[in-house]
């Protein structure tokens, strides 16, 4: 008892749903009057509430970190805002063992007519720092922000990428026991944002218990030894990040039991897989060395598994792998029959196996679809929605694109010593 | 912040464990009922409280044209509208002692409870934003809004101390009342501030009607004209308003004429008290759902 950080019991949230409309008291006292005359009024009203938690519980001991994941409204900003105060919960309680500090929003309370220095006060003041630790800290910041020479300028003249570096340097030397972190992992360019992610493991070796809520599974892999799945309000999974990752991302690709038809698909082969002419069974993502798989670097191997059933005899089947990335942009397509494999025509279940060549995506999730063509991709027998795994690089995100691949560059001006 | 206090949000209903090493333990849960006031959050900020102030304060001044001489023009402008207006024009008495200062003495406890009002009226829904992301005791975002205007008052005081050098005033023993009277203003400027910022949260229009109840207010004190023009028997009733107590107690104190009824003082105190303390009290109740309709 004595080492935990944080424990929740039942906590609850309710919001009414156009509470946040302000009323004049004009507005109030025409209702009031409206509800006497007529009581559907009220009715209605009692109807627009919602539970944003409902029933969350856990215990998180002191140097925990843990990650919080669940789609857009599953109520994980505000188990953060109950946390730390913000907001009130409608029921339970949750007991808190330490400083807590919270990191909601990069740069929250920073005025545009003061100056980077005054800033970096009031700033660090707002979230929690004495003056005298300001104080101390105050060069340590600086220099973390890289940005000495424009301290004495009005921060309403720093482009958006300056002021969020200064705003995170200061939240970076806050030092609380409790960290509560909403998606602040990492801001500005990149050099910056490899600080940040560098500050973030600190924290690691540090015995700060921290809380983060994030959409970027790396960030959540990489640092976090417990992560909680939230949705609706609700914890559907507490456990080690291998365990509940999986089950988010099966949620979220909606390929949960049977893969799912893309939409694009649905049009031409219907709803039920299972009528068409070739079904995928199974789907497995392996490495070089046939071992399942979530995460691959840039430049490795990845092997996919496909069990399928076929129901019809086929012209010419031709099984096409594409990798669709998190964010629609499909990137590449690999074809069995433009790679020469001849396909059984026998009916009843089958499996391939695909090894593409080292991966040359940038980093970002990618999902696997399986469509099934004729040779001359005019026929659509089959295609579904398998599973998906993470590229990993160090400098090439999505910013940079869809793929990247060394090249053989040549300098002609002679006076350039050749490096 | 370092706290080495153990601070409690709300009533608990289960006896806390024992735990020795750990130095802050709070409990999250719905506040019930009657709120306990418990004010050690708000000294635990009161780093907080400090760089608000500064920060209004700084911000009023940056990229003004005369900054801080906007505090003694203020009032000056004023008194000098006023002495011509009600002084040579309407022949208001000023109870023995040139217009001018007179109502100088008036405008000054006055300006500091008109700017704390309007100030604090829109200062929660101004920082709407810290409200929604950061926690603090909500009471520190009035309070900066009563305390900031203070130091504008210590300017234009200056200004009241050459006026009286001028007008060769004199003020006797009462003078060292002074800062009771401000500390009465304080308390009736904090009072209504925490009924004005809370309901302005939850019904705009109440920011709308502030500088309407501002001008009403000032009417409804003796800053332009004296006490003695209000007819005896409505004395107790227009005593409710404190500012009446302490217009009177500035002027006793810096003009040396003749001190105020002690009813006045009695009614106007007990009423700044009241304000205050029910203000308190409203604005507990009401802060539970700030951070969900600001």
């Amino acid at each position: 008892m004595s080492e935990l950080a944080i424990s929740a019991q039942h906590l609850a949230k309710q919001y009414e749903i156009g509470e946040a409309q302000h009323n004049t008291l004009r507005d109030q006292i025409t209702a009031a009057a409206k509800s006497i005359l007529r009581l559907s009024d009220r009715k209605k009203r009692q109807k627009d509430k919602f539970w944003a938690l409902k029933d969350v519980s856990f215990d998180i001991k002191k140097g925990e970190m843990v990650g919080i994941i669940g789609h857009n409204g599953a109520g994980k900003s505000t188990l953060l805002k109950v946390l730390s105060r913000i907001t009130e919960p409608t029921k339970g309680r949750a007991e808190i063992n330490g400083r807590v500090g919270s990191l909601l929003e990069v740069g929250t309370g920073f005025h545009f007519e003061l100056s980077g220095r005054e800033n970096v006060y009031l700033y660090g003041a707002i979230l929690g720092m004495t003056k005298a630790e300001i104080d101390r800290k105050f060069d340590k910041i600086v220099e973390f922000s890289e940005l000495e020479q424009f301290l004495d300028t009005a921060v309403k003249h720093y482009s958006s990428g300056m002021y969020v570096r200064l705003a995170f340097a200061v939240a970076a030397h806050l030092d609380p026991e409790i960290l509560l972190i909403d998606e602040v992992l990492s801001v500005g360019d990149l050099a910056f944002q490899r600080k940040c992610m560098n500050q973030a493991q600190s924290l690691r070796e540090s015995d700060a218990t921290v809380i983060v809520v994030s959409h970027n599974m790396f960030s959540i892999k990489a640092m976090c030894d417990r992560v909680l799945y939230l949705s609706h309000g609700s914890v559907l999974a507490d456990g080690p990040p291998e365990e509940v990752i999986p089950r988010y991302e099966e949620d979220i690709l909606g390929g949960k039991g049977a893969l799912d038809t893309p939409r694009w698909a649905q049009a031409k082969l219907g709803n039920d897989a299972t009528q068409r002419p070739v079904t995928i069974a199974d789907m497995r993502i392996l490495d070089e060395g046939k071992e399942p798989r979530t995460i691959f670097d840039f430049g490795e191997r990845v092997r996919i598994r496909i069990k399928y059933e076929m129901r019809q005899s086929l012209r010419d089947p031709n099984f096409v792998v594409a990798l669709v990335r998190s964010d629609g942009v499909g990137c590449c397509n690999y074809s069995s029959d433009l790679d020469g494999l001849e396909i059984p025509t026998t009916l009843g279940a089958g499996e391939l196996e695909v090894l593409l060549p080292p991966l040359k995506l940038v980093a970002d999730l990618y999902a696997v679809h399986i469509v099934v063509w004729d040779g001359k991709f005019q026929q659509l027998y089959g295609a579904q929605i398998g599973g998906s795994f993470h590229v990993r690089h160090e400098l090439f995100s999505s910013h940079f694109g869809v793929y990247h691949e060394p090249a053989e560059w040549s300098s002609q001006c002679p006076d350039l010593a050749k490096k | 912040m370092a706290s080495s206090t153990s601070s409690k949000c709300a009533q608990p209903t289960a006896p806390p464990p024992q735990i020795p090493q750990v130095r802050t333990r709070i409990v999250v849960q719905p506040s019930k009922g009657f709120i306990r006031l418990d004010l050690r959050p708000v000294w635990q900020y009161r780093e907080l409280l400090y760089f608000l102030v500064w920060r209004d304060i700084k911000v009023r001044y940056k990229q003004t044209a005369i900054g801080a001489a906007w505090a003694i023009c203020q009032p000056l402008l004023t008194m000098m509208i006023f002495a011509v207006i009600f002084g040579r024009f309407a022949k208001i008495p000023s109870d023995n002692v040139p217009y001018p200062i007179f109502a100088f003495a008036g405008l000054l406890p006055w300006m500091y409870f008109s700017q704390s009002i309007s100030r604090s009226g829109m200062s929660i829904v101004s920082d709407a934003n810290l409200i929604r992301k950061i926690y603090f005791p909500r009471l520190i975002i009035p309070a900066s809004a009563v305390v900031a205007p203070l130091v504008d008052f210590a300017l234009s005081f200056l200004i009241l101390l050459v006026m009286m050098a001028w007008y060769r005033v004199t003020p006797n023993w009462a003078i060292t009342t002074l800062p009771l009277f401000m500390c009465l203003a304080v308390c009736a400027a904090l009072g209504v501030s925490f009924w004005l910022s809370a309901l302005n949260v939850r019904y705009r229009d109440v920011g709308h009607a502030i500088p309407f109840l501002a001008q009403f207010w000032m009417y409804a004190s003796p800053i332009v004209y004296p006490v003695s023009l209000i007819p005896q028997h409505w004395r107790f009733l227009y005593s409710v308003n404190p500012m009446v107590a302490v217009v009177e107690g500035f002027r006793w104190g810096l003009l040396a004429k003749e001190s105020p009824e002690f009813s006045v003082i009695l009614i106007g105190t007990s009423m700044a008290l009241l304000l205050f303390l029910s203000g308190l009290v409203f604005f507990k109740r009401m802060e539970r759902r700030f951070a969900d309709i600001v």
